[in-house]
This record gives structure tokens, C-alpha cells and sequence, in this order.
């Protein structure tokens, strides 16, 4: 019907950059959304310490890096952290290059932007704790430590499931904007791949069905997560 | 001093105006030691980033052409969204099922992707009924953003329908209503409510997205803003990109509060 042309997909050659293009953009996603959960959770503990100027400053993060759209935060990093000063002298060649490559620049805004994200969620997460739980667990004789690590951490991370697979997959999909500042990955290679070959539509299509089949993977193993985790009364287990 | 006291959301609030006065000082510092000429280059450029025309007017494009464009798209999404969410509550297999199939399908592309596939997939003008439908790139852009939107808001709908106790239905059915007549008298009168929010979470990250619509050829602040850099110095792009950041947040950070707070006032209340 629409006359699609899948020919070029029988050469080595674009099959290898598929290839790289995925496990580039497994690598950023993986390595951003660690680094987005741990900067969630430091931001969620921040919060649950109650320093008025330490939650106004981690609010201010999570409200610039939430309301700014995260391709205009990757080509900030990406265009001007190496002009205030972020070089380094090549040793090789005498030149001052940028210290950061294009990966680490996308990795690194992806993260802010992911951990602005999962800040909230955990802190909502948090917020919606019951508090009869935590009274009871005090009365109970548990200490400090004991009621963090057996009643309330495990009682939130069921909470935040279902914000934190969000997250995830918002983040997995919004690696794909790392093509526009030349990170090697699925999006930029399916540019290369179009260029060479001009069936934009084909080429279009089929990276957009990888992406699903990638995004939905995430989704069902978060989904399978919640329920192995499930207990009675929170997230999944009714 | 007796009897005033600081609660602690005040002195939240405090630090957080201190930090913002500190970045106007730190502005306005910045100007009269050297950066001057960078901020007044910037402020020369301003009326083209926001409207696309170097006096300010008529508008063309800029922040206020994706501003246009995240409400033509939001409105496109309500409209393909409801259609989508009330398809997937359907009791009809073969109605409910490519819904299903579809909403996951667009609620798990990437909106890059997704966007350039709508590029590449309409083409510039279709005959519809013997008239020549032209198809402009900021159509595209307009149906590009809206469907990942219209698949979030549908899920959205199924969301608040359900919620509805199913007791409403029963009763509504046993009154005699058929299933259109539920819906326009019971259901969405009650449904409505708690939509609101939800409906309003999505358009703070549809605005954001908006900036993605550059890859169209649109004259929007991003593209504005590439064109411009292309005659400017290494050390003008950090100011420049630094207004374009804080361009977006006084536009999406207020809805995205207005947002939150009637989600929470929603909570509470059971039907």
C-alpha cells in the first residue's frame, strides 16, 4: 500500500549501526536512570531531613530542571559548559579541547533532568506514607534505624513503583533527543542510515517499533517487579 | 520581636527569593563588570526569540509560536484522547482491543520519534473529497505532539471513568439509560472533576516537548535561536541559551502548580 522498501536492511553495514545505535542508547539509559534514582533518593532523604534552606534549594533543582525542556538542557551542557572553562590541554596534540565528550554531556543532563523527576516521585511517595504505620512501629520499640530500614523503606519503595517505571520510560524515551547533540545512538544512526539511503519513512517506522519494543520491555519487567513485590494493602497487592 | 515567628515554609520561602535575588544581583553584576555587551546583544535578539520578528510584531514565530502550537496540540489530544479513552472502556472486544493496542503503542514512543515519523509519514498535501488539504509543517508538528498527548490523556479518562463507583452504573441502567445516555448524565458528570488535574499535568510536558518541534523546520525559539547563534561568539551562546531556559519556566511553572494544587484538592473527595 505505502510501497515501503526494506532492502537496505539486508546490509551488513546498517545492521552493524543498528546494533551499536541500541546498545548506545541501552548504555545512556541505563547509566542515566542509576544516576536519576540515586540523585531521587539523596533529594527525597534530603527533604525528609527538614532543613528549611536545604528544601528550598532542592526544590529550586527540581523546579528549573522540570519546567525546561531537556533537549535545551543537553545543548546547554553540550555547547557551552566547555566555553565556562570546562577543558582540558590534549596532551598529544597541544590543543585545549572540551573536557566532557557528547555521551557524557547527555548523560549527565539526563540525569539531572530523571532526578529532578524521581525526587518528586519519592517524595510523594513518602508523603503518602500512612502515619498510624510509623506510630505503630514506634510503639513497637523500634529505634530510628530499625524503622527506616523495616517499615518505612519498604513500605515506600512499593509506593513509588509505579511513579518510578514513569520515569524510567519517560527518560529511556527522551534519550533519543541525545541525536541532536551527536550522541552515537539508535536516533542519530537511523539519521545516518536515511541519509545514505533516502527511505526516511522506512527507516523512520522501523526505529520507532524498536523503541516501543524496548520501551515496552521496561514497562513489563517494572510491572512484574511490582507485582513480585507486591504485599497486601500497597501498590499492586490488594 | 516578641511573638514574631518564622514558620518553616516561610523561611523556605525566603531562601528561595534570596537565591533568585542573588541571580538578578548576579546579573546585574555581571553587566556592569564586562558582561554588558553580551546581555545587550541578547536584549537586542529578544523580540525575534519571542515572536519571530526583530520588532516584536506581527508574530511569526518564537516562544509565542510554540505557545500557539502546545495549545493547538492540546486541543488536538483532548479531542483525539477522549475518542481513544472512551474506545478502550468499550465492552466490545474489536473496539477495545486496537485502542488498548494503540494507546500503549504512542504512550511508549519516544515524542522525537514519534514526531519525525508524522514528518515523514503525512505527506505535504492529501486530496480529500476533490480538495487539495495542504499539510504544513506546523500541522505536522501540531499532530506530531498531540498524539503522544492524546494517548496520555486517554488513560487519563479510563482513570476517572473508572473511578466511578459501579454502583452509578447500575443504577443509571436500571433507570433505563443506554449506554451513550450514561455517560452524558451520570458518568462524565462525575468523571469530569477528577479529569481536570490529570488533564492539566499533561500540559506543562507538552509546552516542554514543544521545543522538539524545531526538527519540523518551524520557526520556533529553538530554530530561532540556531540561526541566531550561527552569527554570534562562543561567549554570547551561554547568555542566550540561559534566556531561553528561563524563558520556559515562568510559563510552565505556574500551570504545573495551578496542576498539582487541584490534584490534591481532587484527593480527598469520594463518589
Amino acid at each position: 500500500m505505502l510501497g515501503l522498501d526494506y532492502s537496505w536492511l539486508a546490509d551488513p553495514a546498517y545492521q552493524r549501526w543498528l546494533l551499536i545505535g541500541v546498545v548506545n542508547t541501552l548504555k545512556l539509559a541505563a547509566l542515566s536512570s542509576s544516576a536519576a534514582i540515586l540523585i531521587g533518593m539523596l533529594g527525597a532523604l534530603g527533604f525528609t531531613l527538614r532543613i528549611f534552606w536545604l528544601d528550598a534549594l532542592i526544590e529550586l533543582f527540581v523546579e528549573v530542571f522540570r519546567n525546561t525542556p531537556p533537549l535545551l538542557q543537553m545543548l546547554f551542557a553540550y555547547f557551552t559548559l566547555s566555553t565556562l572553562g570546562l577543558r582540558v590541554t590534549d596532551p598529544s596534540t597541544g590543543l585545549s579541547v572540551p573536557l566532557l565528550s557528547a555521551f557524557a554531556c547527555a548523560a549527565i543532563s539526563l540525569s539531572l533532568f530523571g532526578g529532578a523527576l524521581a525526587i518528586e516521585a519519592f517524595r510523594s511517595g513518602i508523603e503518602t506514607m500512612p502515619r498510624s504505620i510509623v506510630d505503630a512501629a514506634r510503639s513497637l520499640g523500634y529505634g530510628r534505624w530499625a524503622r527506616f530500614w523495616r517499615i518505612e523503606a519498604p513500605i515506600a519503595t512499593r509506593i513509588c513503583l509505579p511513579g518510578l517505571t514513569n520515569i524510567l520510560t519517560n527518560l529511556f524515551k527522551t534519550t533519543s533527543q541525545a541525536s541532536v547533540i551527536t550522541v552515537p545512538e539508535l536516533m542519530y544512526y537511523a539519521g545516518q542510515i536515511y541519509n545514505d539511503t533516502f527511505r526516511t519513512l522506512e527507516v523512520m517506522i522501523l526505529v520507532l517499533l524498536i523503541y516501543v519494543a524496548l520501551v515496552s520491555i521496561l514497562t513489563l519487567a517494572m510491572a512484574r517487579l511490582e507485582a513480585f513485590m507486591a504485599f497486601p494493602g500497597y501498590g499492586r497487592g490488594l | 520581636m516578641a511573638g514574631f515567628v518564622l514558620h518553616y515554609d516561610d523561611k523556605k520561602r525566603a531562601v528561595q527569593l534570596l537565591i533568585t535575588l542573588g541571580v538578578v544581583v548576579w546579573i546585574a553584576v555581571d553587566a556592569a563588570t564586562g558582561g554588558s555587551a553580551y546581555w545587550t546583544r541578547v536584549l537586542v535578539r529578544l523580540p525575534l526569540l519571542l515572536t519571530g520578528s526583530a520588532t516584536g510584531w506581527p508574530v511569526t514565530g518564537g516562544f509565542v509560536l510554540n505557545i500557539l502550537l502546545s495549545i493547538a496540540s492540546m486541543a488536538l489530544a483532548t479531542a483525539l484522547g477522549t475518542i481513544m479513552g472512551l474506545g478502550t472502556l468499550a465492552r466490545v472486544g474489536l473496539i477495545r482491543v486496537p485502542n488498548l493496542l494503540l494507546v500503549n503503542f504512542l504512550r511508549n514512543s519516544p515524542w522525537l520519534v514519534l514526531l519525525f515519523a508524522t514528518l515523514y509519514f503525512l505527506p505535504f498535501e492529501m486530496r480529500i473529497f476533490g480538495t487539495i488539504v495542504p499539510f504544513p509543517p506546523f500541522v505536522k508538528a501540531v499532530i506530531g505532539l498531540a498524539l503522544p498527548t492524546a494517548a496520555n490523556f486517554s488513560e487519563v479518562i479510563r482513570g476517572a471513568v473508572q473511578s466511578v463507583h459501579s454502583g452509578q452504573w447500575e443504577a443509571a441502567r436500571s433507570l433505563g439509560y443506554n449506554t451513550f445516555q450514561i455517560y452524558r448524565h451520570v458518568i462524565m458528570q462525575q468523571a469530569m472533576r477528577r479529569m481536570i488535574p490529570g488533564w492539566m499535568n499533561l500540559y506543562a510536558p507538552l509546552m516542554i516537548a514543544t521545543a522538539l518541534a524545531t526538527v519540523t523546520g518551524i520557526q520556533d525559539v529553538l530554530t530561532i535561536l540556531n540561526t541566531l547563534l550561527a552569527m554570534e561568539n562562543e561567549r554570547v551562546i551561554v547568555y542566550f541559551y540561559l534566556t531561553i531556559l528561563f524563558l520556559f519556566i515562568p510559563y510552565c511553572y505556574p500551570i504545573a502548580a495551578i496542576a498539582r494544587r487541584l490534584e490534591r484538592a481532587v484527593k480527598g473527595d469520594s463518589l
